[in-house]
């Protein structure tokens, strides 16, 4: 039997910051510098979920961090190697995670589990990772277009689920560990949560957010018309290749790996996984330097096939892209995916 | 859900043979400390601790024995520092990964081996089982080119396997370069007009520099030869081996597990593939 209860905002808030007394607890705060951004909390910060905006990166990149150490190595005297994996499963929770946010972690938690190889390291984090999701009233932002993509009401993944409704939050817990950890906020318990849910979605801005010229469905189809389409060069004659657009997206999850040796002694160190991105002009170079995707206009059409086309087939899943919007908010050239699916709908959907 | 936590951790593969090979790359042979049980045209990830890693192809074909061959170009950071490396010395060893070639493809067939450049490394993987049950095949034929005399790899065996019942084996360098050479001169696509093939009943693997597979493949079109009968080994970036780092997509495949080898006819609705 799931649990589902009304909750003050106050007593919610009070109680996400009290379960920082026994786990990481990561929630959305404002830095020192004004900008909002997921970070630790403890037990006696005052957080709050109003004025939030999207966070420069997702939450999500908690799993799979911009740098992490995969295992550490110390060199034998007879020559050979010991290695060892570093895994962290330390207990956490993610608070405040918006339901993009949430639905690109469920496809994070696809790409990590699929294969014969799963990757530990990721799966590690977070299969000790609590997540307490918050449902959307108002676009978080002029970039956001979640609901053209699908990815406004995700659930996936959650195992709290707060919906504002009126004043107050219907808390409901999709899982047993959510179940165990809402134990301790006080409410008042709901039989059914429906007509709730219903209230919230009703008293929801319409459309939200922005919206695309044409249905997502047909973006796979649309992009692969759209191959030899001089649209890459229109949207790419100002990209600068940096890359931000890969960083912030909660759906990029390529890597390159780098060897540290330990200074003291050389023998010992480790090796680091760090973000990459297929942005950059030397992703796809190999040894003898012959380059796969020598354009800009050619990894930019990558990357756009990746969100809306070639992982949600490989996966069978909804688009990777979860309209969030950082690529364009963050894009140093001010590109934005949401005008380049737009042109690829006007100018390569409907019927061919 | 329990996973395996090694899955970037490479295992101790000591050198017990390492010798110049030609004038830019070395042999090695290794013993690592259980087999690899590969399949011909997989490769490893070969390691060293404190410098990094990088997509090495197997040379050698599978093996009951816990042994790995390879031939390595110096040619980045990690090999340069291979290239020092002697017998006795440890590397690290990920792998074998990657879909391989199936013999089943090839049996009962005439086939054809096109190797420019190192890419007769990792088609050796595949010649040599080949080989092998000659009696399972038809007539083989192998094309192995090269830049020049001194850059030629497996020279001897390319003699002896030329040498047996049934199988041709032409050799070619793009020049000369004043040393003395036994074989043709020319690129590899030249001698594909005028081979004894039966376009309907040959097989054909290719490996080389990205460069060749178009105009390879353009020659054996003009022979007949249907693209489901070709296989290509294809090289790509690679940094995990694992199909997640990236670096080896082509279009929505990663050339890592989907790869390296495909079936020619498989890559047709990939545009990246060849190019």
């Amino acid at each position: 039997m799931r649990r589902a209860i009304v909750a003050t905002e106050e007593a919610t808030l009070a109680w996400i910051a009290g379960l920082a007394n026994e786990r990481l607890v990561d929630f959305p705060q404002t830095g020192p510098a004004g900008g909002l951004r997921f970070a630790r909390t403890s037990p006696d910060d005052r957080l709050t979920f109003a004025d939030y905006r999207p966070t420069v990166l997702p939450p999500g990149k908690t799993f799979a961090p911009a740098n992490e150490v995969l295992f550490t190595f110390a060199h034998q005297a007879d020559g050979s190697f010991r290695a060892t994996p570093i895994i962290d499963r330390r207990p956490r929770v993610l608070a405040g995670v918006r339901p993009c946010d949430l639905a690109a972690i469920a496809l994070m938690d696809h790409v990590n589990r699929d294969g014969d190889h799963p990757d530990p390291h990721y799966l590690a984090r977070r299969e000790a990772t609590t997540i307490v999701a918050y449902r959307c009233s108002k676009p978080c932002s002029d970039r956001c277009f979640c609901a053209a993509v699908g990815s406004l009401d995700s659930d996936e993944g959650a195992d709290i689920l707060l919906t504002p409704v009126d004043d107050a939050l219907l808390a409901e817990a999709r899982t047993p560990t959510g179940e165990a950890l809402m134990a301790d906020l006080d409410g008042t318990p709901v039989d059914d949560p429906a007509p709730l849910v219903a209230r919230h979605r009703a008293a929801r801005p319409q459309p939200f957010g922005r919206q695309l010229p044409g249905s997502p469905d047909d973006l796979p189809a649309a992009l692969e018309r759209s191959w030899s389409s001089p649209l890459w060069e229109t949207h790419t004659a100002r990209c600068l290749s940096c890359g931000t657009c890969n960083l912030v997206c909660p759906t990029c999850y390529c890597f390159d790996t780098h060897d540290e040796v330990d200074l003291a002694d050389p023998n010992e160190g480790h090796r680091c996984r760090d973000w990459d991105s297929c942005m950059l002009p030397e992703f796809a170079v190999v040894a003898d330097g012959h380059d796969f995707r020598p354009t800009v206009a050619s990894r930019q059409r990558h990357r756009v096939k990746r969100k809306f086309e070639y992982l949600q087939q490989k996966f069978d899943s909804r688009p990777f892209c979860v309209g969030c919007g950082r690529c364009g908010a963050q894009c140093t050239a001010d590109i934005d995916i949401f005008d380049i699916a737009s042109d690829v709908l006007k100018q390569h959907g409907g019927t061919p | 859900m329990s996973v395996a936590t090694e899955a970037f951790v490479p295992r101790p593969a000591r050198i017990i043979e390492a010798r110049p090979f030609t004038s830019r790359e070395r042999f090695y042979r290794l013993a690592l400390d259980r087999p690899l049980g590969h399949h011909p045209g997989q490769f490893v990830m070969l390691n060293i601790l404190g410098i990094g890693e990088a997509p090495i192809s197997i040379s050698c074909g599978p093996r009951t024995d816990n042994i790995l061959e390879m031939v390595i170009r110096e040619i980045g950071s990690l090999t340069q520092v291979i290239a020092k490396k002697v017998v006795g010395d440890v590397l690290g060893v990920r792998g074998p990964f990657g879909s391989g070639f199936d013999l089943d493809d090839f049996r009962g067939r005439d086939v054809l081996f096109v190797c420019g450049g190192l890419g007769l490394a990792p088609l050796r993987s595949l010649i040599l089982p080949v080989l092998a049950e000659r009696e399972r095949y038809g007539r083989i034929t192998i094309i192995s080119g090269c830049r020049a005399p001194d850059a030629e790899l497996y020279r001897d065996e390319l003699r002896l396997w030329g040498a047996m019942e049934g199988v041709e084996v032409i050799r070619l360098v793009d020049s000369t370069d004043h040393q003395p050479w036994d074989g043709r001169v020319g690129l590899v696509t030249a001698p594909i007009a005028d081979l004894e093939i039966d376009p309907g009943n040959l097989v054909a693997a290719l490996c080389g520099p990205p460069v060749m597979y178009k105009f390879v493949v353009m020659a054996l079109a003009a022979r007949g030869v249907q693209s489901n009968q070709i296989f290509v080994d294809l090289e790509r970036r690679m940094r995990c081996g694992l199909g997640r780092c990236g670096h080896c997509q082509i279009n929505d495949v990663y050339c890592c597990t989907d790869g390296p080898v495909f079936r020619l006819s498989d890559l047709d609705r990939l545009p990246e593939a060849l190019r």
